[in-house]
């Protein structure tokens, strides 16, 4: 006995299994019966519902779609056959509808399934990232949604076709649409450029994108240094430049990379200077020592290349200089300042005078030179009548003037 | 005359000063209320906070998505941001208005939400819906980061449709989408949705469970926090008192209630749920049962915060089902009392889904929901596994009350969960009960319930010093009754009623 019940219960369950959706679902009823049995359609077609009536009353049909239900009222064409027209705003929508009829103490339901149109109206595109590295690492990503003119995405395993020329390569290659979409990634070639891409389905082409393909990080390279002339004058400019900055593949590095130049002197401190590369190149710019000097230099890319180190030496021009004391001693005239060819040092060497009583430092005056002179005031106001000793830097020479007395 | 004149004067003197103040107070009201909204930090949003209203069950299927690898933080934002596509879409439906889409859906999309809240508005349609179940799978990712495809696997959907305001149909609606949302703003934005596969969800497969309940049993409040029992106050010492009050008088269960906000609503306070614990455990090493009741002082019974209730639900029901000392899940105290408020569909389609849920997780323990009266005890009878009623009417009718009851459903246990009367009698009610009558009440009514074998919980063990207004609302003679409803009274006398309490 239990073993009956318990087939009949299997044969129940496969029974019900086999109610596939897209089909109708329906409970028969006396009152009401579907009478139009088709229940798979193309998107954009009139989609009428009708039932076989025998009651009074004209029931009003639930359906609900993608993104929501409505209630639709009959159109009463001859008494006994209700037929309800799905509204194009759900019926222009691939998925799937369901529906519900229900008078007095019947109901009915069903489903329709809507498949979109075969014709592809729009390819839906999108790309990014928008640049990439050359060298066949990195790559960027296509993704197409080719939709119908409804707006609905084709059918799974649509054929897509991406296209995408480099330099003299045209390459094309098909994909098929799965989960609504068709994507592909694309890498880079080795050498940097623009790289253009599109797709085509059905005869359908989207419109043009493009692809930076910037050049991979920089490799190693050198520096070179380019001077009027050698001697520390501290008024000349002294360049540094580098080679060509280029990728491991030879594409010359993205302009603006920035070079970090290290320059080390005797005493082992850093002067820096910087420049960004144009054409692969960058310079930087620093002004001349005005003393005897000797330079180290190594440039940078942060964390990505070094250049090799370079050694510069720049001469001392000013030997000697003239320390002339007047008017109370209270004014300092240093100079005449000479550059290389006996020539008046050009306007601005730092000329330190520095007073000392005994061997305490009372003050410290920094001028610039002018013509080839300065000159210091020792404002009484300041500077009592007293003896001071002087202490006179310039170009790296120390000169001392022993117990002056100033009044 | 001269005093006349006086106070003539004070009269000119304190109108003038009440002017003044008068209008000083208007200025200062109009200055203020200019002046809301110009704070700085408002006008940047900088302090936005995220406000819980939806909250349907959501689980992600292991990460196996083509493209780009997914993210922990971007998959929470794809989340939130998809949830609240369907939030604002419920709402839009409920409303017919717009308000709110433009955020969640692409230009496109949104064309299609338009034309169906124009066709509803012409039509007067309302659909008051919301989903309570999602099983999201990702399947794409894009490169950039700007595109996903999700399915969204078996989404359940409950839709209660409404024709020129009356209602006209509900239906629970299983389906799988499949989404593309694009990254747009900030936003993530449904750009397709598509829905797959549909069904008609006509019954849940729920458990069944024959139950037949021995309960000798009463409701609980301590007497100092009635309405209150999981507050500061909060003391296991005297309620494990009490308990061995309960259970030395011969009874075996206790009812007691969870009042929902109190809880903390759908993110369940887990310093609260420490204390319901406690109780749990006291009243288990007692040797009492307990019957849980859900939903306390919750009155809201609307779709779109089913979401909220079905979490707070399924939070406390997952934590209590295996503890020893539960005996049954009451899913509201007296929903019956909403209908003329809320409307009757409201309640009743809310009840169906809470069974639903409940039976859900906890598949050994019967529910029931606690009718406020005998007439309303029919209602969902099929849906609970076994009936409960209040009955405060008089004790005579009692017999014919229930007889009749159980005329209308003769395959479930029927239990009174609420009986009871006051021994109040005073200024309010100058002829009302004494403790003579309350005692004589009882006494007949364990005699009813003894000689049929009605299980049955009484109300309650305690006379009360304060009862909130929510309970039984502001008029003084129904307060003041309700306080005198116990067994024992304020000084912790036991009253004659007492002798009574249980079965013998």
């Amino acid at each position: 006995m239990l073993r009956k019940q318990t087939y009949l219960y299997l044969f129940c369950l496969i029974c019900i299994s086999y109610i596939s959706p897209g089909q109708n679902s329906i409970k028969k009823t006396d009152s009401i019966q579907l009478i139009s049995l088709k229940t798979h359609f193309e998107a954009g077609s009139k989609i009428v519902l009708r039932f076989s009536s025998l009651g009074k009353n004209n029931p009003v049909l639930y359906c609900s779609h993608n993104y929501g239900s409505t209630l639709i009222k009959p159109n009463i064409k001859s008494p006994t056959v209700l037929s309800y027209e799905i509204p194009s705003h759900l019926s222009n929508k691939s998925g799937m509808i369901n529906w519900s009829l229900s008078s007095n103490n019947s109901s009915i339901s069903g489903q329709l399934k809507i498949r979109p149109k075969t014709k592809v109206h729009r390819m839906e595109t999108y790309l990014g990232p928008p640049s990439i590295e050359a060298g066949g690492r990195d790559f960027t990503m296509l993704v197409v949604i080719p939709t119908d003119n409804l707006d609905n995405p084709l059918k799974p395993e649509t054929p897509v076709l991406v296209k995408h020329q480099f330099l003299a390569n045209e390459t094309s290659t098909e994909i098929k649409t799965d989960q609504l979409i068709a994507f592909k990634n694309i890498f880079s070639p080795n050498i940097s450029g623009r790289m253009i891409l599109s797709s085509e389905s059905f005869g359908k082409n989207s419109k043009e994108y493009d692809v930076n393909i910037v050049p991979a990080i920089p490799t190693n390279f050198t520096i070179s240094v380019k001077r009027n002339h050698g001697y520390a004058d501290g008024n000349q400019i002294t360049s540094f430049i580098t080679s060509i900055i280029k990728d491991s593949l030879g594409n010359t590095v993205s302009d603006g990379t920035y070079v970090s130049f290290f320059i080390r002197n005797k005493k082992q401190a850093i002067l820096k200077t910087s420049g960004t590369t144009i054409l692969g190149v960058a310079t930087a710019k620093m002004i001349h020592p005005d003393q005897e000097a000797y330079w180290t230099i190594k440039a940078y890319i942060q964390g990505i290349s070094e250049s090799n180190t370079i050694a510069i030496k720049y001469t001392q021009v000013i030997t000697d200089f003239d320390i002339q004391f007047s008017t109370n001693n209270r004014t300092i005239t240093v100079g005449p300042l000479t550059s290389f060819m006996d020539q008046m040092i050009p306007d601005g060497l730092h000329v330190h005078l520095v007073l000392l009583k005994g061997k305490k430092e009372i003050g410290i005056i920094t001028k610039t030179s002018k013509d080839g002179f300065v000159k210091f005031n020792l404002a009484p106001g300041i500077y009592k009548k007293d003896t001071y000793n002087f202490q006179i830097r310039a170009a790296g020479i120390t000169k001392n003037r022993q117990a002056k007395k100033i009044w | 005359m001269v005093k006349n004149r006086n106070i003539l004067r004070a009269l000119i003197l304190l109108s003038y000063v009440a002017i003044t103040l008068f209008l000083v107070y208007g200025v200062g009201a109009l200055y203020s209320y200019l002046n809301t909204g110009a704070d700085r930090s408002k006008m940047l949003h900088t302090e936005l906070k995220k406000i819980e209203q939806y909250l349907p069950e959501l689980t992600w299927a292991p990460l196996k998505n083509k493209g780009r690898q997914m993210d922990d933080q971007t998959l929470s934002e794809i989340e939130n941001d998809y949830l609240d596509a369907w939030y604002v879409r419920h709402v839009a439906y409920k409303t017919n208005l717009k308000a709110g889409i433009d955020d969640y859906y692409t230009e496109s999309a949104r064309k299609n939400i338009f034309s169906i809240i124009k066709q509803n508005k012409l039509k007067k349609i309302t659909i008051d819906g919301t989903t309570l179940a999602h099983h999201l799978t990702l399947d794409f990712f894009s490169e950039d980061g700007q595109l996903v495809v999700l399915t969204d696997k078996n989404v359940l959907e409950y839709k209660r449709i409404y024709s020129n305001n009356t209602f006209f149909l509900e239906t629970y609606e299983t389906a799988t989408y499949k989404i593309i949302l694009l990254l747009e703003d900030g936003f993530w934005r449904v750009r397709h949705l598509i829905r797959e596969d549909v069904s008609k969800v006509n019954r849940f497969n729920t458990r069944k469970i024959d139950a037949t309940l021995d309960i000798k049993g009463i409701n609980y409040y301590p007497q100092k926090t009635p309405w209150n029992m999981f507050g500061k106050e909060f003391n296991d010492t005297i309620i494990d008192v009490d308990f061995k009050i309960i259970k030395t008088a011969g009874l075996n269960t206790i009812r007691i209630f969870i009042p929902y906000e109190d809880f903390g609503k759908a993110k369940v306070n887990s310093e609260k749920l420490k204390k319901l614990k406690q109780v749990l455990d006291v009243a288990h090493t007692n040797e009492l049962k307990v019957m849980i009741t859900l939903f306390d002082f919750y009155g809201d019974y609307s779709v779109l915060n089913w979401t909220l209730n079905q979490k707070h639900a399924i939070e406390i029901v997952s934590r209590f089902k295996d503890h020893p000392a539960l005996l049954a899940w009451d899913i509201k105290n007296e929903p019956d009392l909403d209908f003329d408020s809320r409307g009757k569909i409201n309640v009743t389609s809310w009840l169906k889904r809470m069974s639903v849920v409940v039976k859900s997780i906890d598949k050994k323990h019967p529910i029931t929901i606690g009718w406020s009266n005998a007439k309303s005890a029919v209602i969902l009878k099929n849906k609970v596994d076994f009936i409960s009623f209040h009955y405060y009417k008089k004790n005579v009718n009692f017999k014919n009350t229930y007889a009749s009851l159980k005329k209308e459903i003769s395959s479930k246990q029927i239990i009174v969960t609420e009986f009871g009367t006051t021994s109040y009698k005073g200024f309010w009610k100058p002829f009302g009960s004494s403790e003579d009558k309350q005692s004589k009440y009882y006494k007949y009514m364990q005699e009813q319930l003894s000689e049929q074998g009605i299980s049955f919980m009484s109300w309650t063990l305690y006379d009360f010093t304060k009862i909130p207004k929510e309970v039984v609302g502001k008029l003084p003679w129904r307060r003041k009754a309700q306080e005198y409803f116990g067994f024992i009274d304020k000084n912790g006398k036991k009253k004659p009623s007492f002798k009574y309490i249980s079965k013998d």
